[in-house]
């Protein structure tokens, strides 16, 4: 089982899922693209703007998994303290915070059409700015601190204090009056999207996971090779 | 109807505004970090050409990593 861990094995399958998703990425884009632009129909209310959601709902979504992901692994971490997590959650980070960005410039975007303004402190979107800011600080820690174990310290207590900001992320539309609208896609309970727009919006949502798998299986490999070398000495 | 389709009835700025910030960022990203892996694997693979024929017999042994970047390095040149 623990042979499976280890990071030569790791290193081969990195390989081949990166081979592997590569070669089924282009194809996938062009029909999520399709069916995010051409085939899903235009909202009674917002018209063809609704067509944003297609990229602000899978950015948001991934920008708090991402985060999530990263703070329940650094309470595992300071439980058990394993290297690999470490790699895992600096791999992560960029991703997410990237994310994150996206869905706070095109839900602006999404604004102007339906709200009549770019930005509000609306409590939705002022959550989702801290998160960013919470991402901002977890990497310029990692970056920023030379000494390594300090470093995966202090951005380890900004990932669990900022595990806090998720829920209100989630509930900030339920708990307080906002421009934001309410959650249409709900995993208990009946979801308040046709399923001609919920079927694109769920694969914009796979093709961009793709992508996010992609991006970290290419750092976590960079993670792996720059410990590899700076150990070469050793092996 | 090309017409229509790049308008999206007045909202085709924002609409194609939106997507194209989005696969701009992402390919950025995407770019930034393809490019960052193989400076990381060409200096990797660099440090074990310059270790001494007996060293790197070893470490090639030793280590699953080195030699699969090592053979993947020697593809791409």
């Amino acid at each position: 089982m623990f042979k499976i861990l280890n990071l030569s094995n790791i290193f081969f399958w990195i390989e081949k899922l990166i081979g592997f998703i590569n070669s089924i990425f282009f194809i996938l884009v062009l029909v999520a693209l399709s069916f995010a632009l051409i085939f899903s129909p235009p909202d009674y209310l917002q018209g063809d703007s609704v067509r944003i959601m297609y990229v602000h709902v899978p950015s948001a979504w991934i920008g708090l998994a991402s985060f999530s992901g990263i703070a329940i692994l650094s309470i595992a971490n300071f439980i058990f303290k394993i290297q690999n997590i470490k790699l895992i959650t600096k791999s992560i980070a960029p991703i997410g915070l990237m994310f994150t960005c996206l869905a706070l410039v095109t839900g602006s975007i999404w604004g102007q059409p339906t709200w009549g303004t770019w930005w509000a402190w609306d409590a939705r979107i002022t959550s989702m700015l801290i998160l960013a800011f919470f991402y901002i600080g977890f990497i310029s820690t990692q970056k920023l601190i030379s000494d390594e174990n300090k470093a995966n310290k202090i951005s380890s207590i900004i990932a669990i204090v900022g595990f806090i900001n998720i829920p209100i992320i989630k509930y900030s539309v339920d708990w307080w009056n906002t421009l934001h609208q309410p959650a249409s896609i709900k995993l208990t309970g009946e979801s308040s999207i046709h399923s001609s727009m919920l079927m694109p919006l769920l694969l914009m949502f796979f093709v961009l996971i793709l992508y996010c798998a992609l991006i970290f299986l290419m750092k976590y490999k960079t993670e792996i090779i720059r410990i590899k070398k700076k150990n070469i000495k050793r092996l | 109807m090309i017409q229509n389709f790049l308008s999206m009835n007045g909202y085709g700025l924002f609409v194609w505004g939106a997507f194209a910030i989005t696969f701009i960022a992402c390919g950025l990203l995407y770019y930034k970090t393809y490019k960052t892996l193989k400076k990381h694997e060409r200096d990797f693979a660099k440090e074990i050409n310059e270790l001494s024929s007996d060293r790197k017999k070893v470490v090639i042994e030793n280590s699953k990593i080195a030699s699969q970047v090592l053979s993947s390095f020697s593809k791409t040149i």
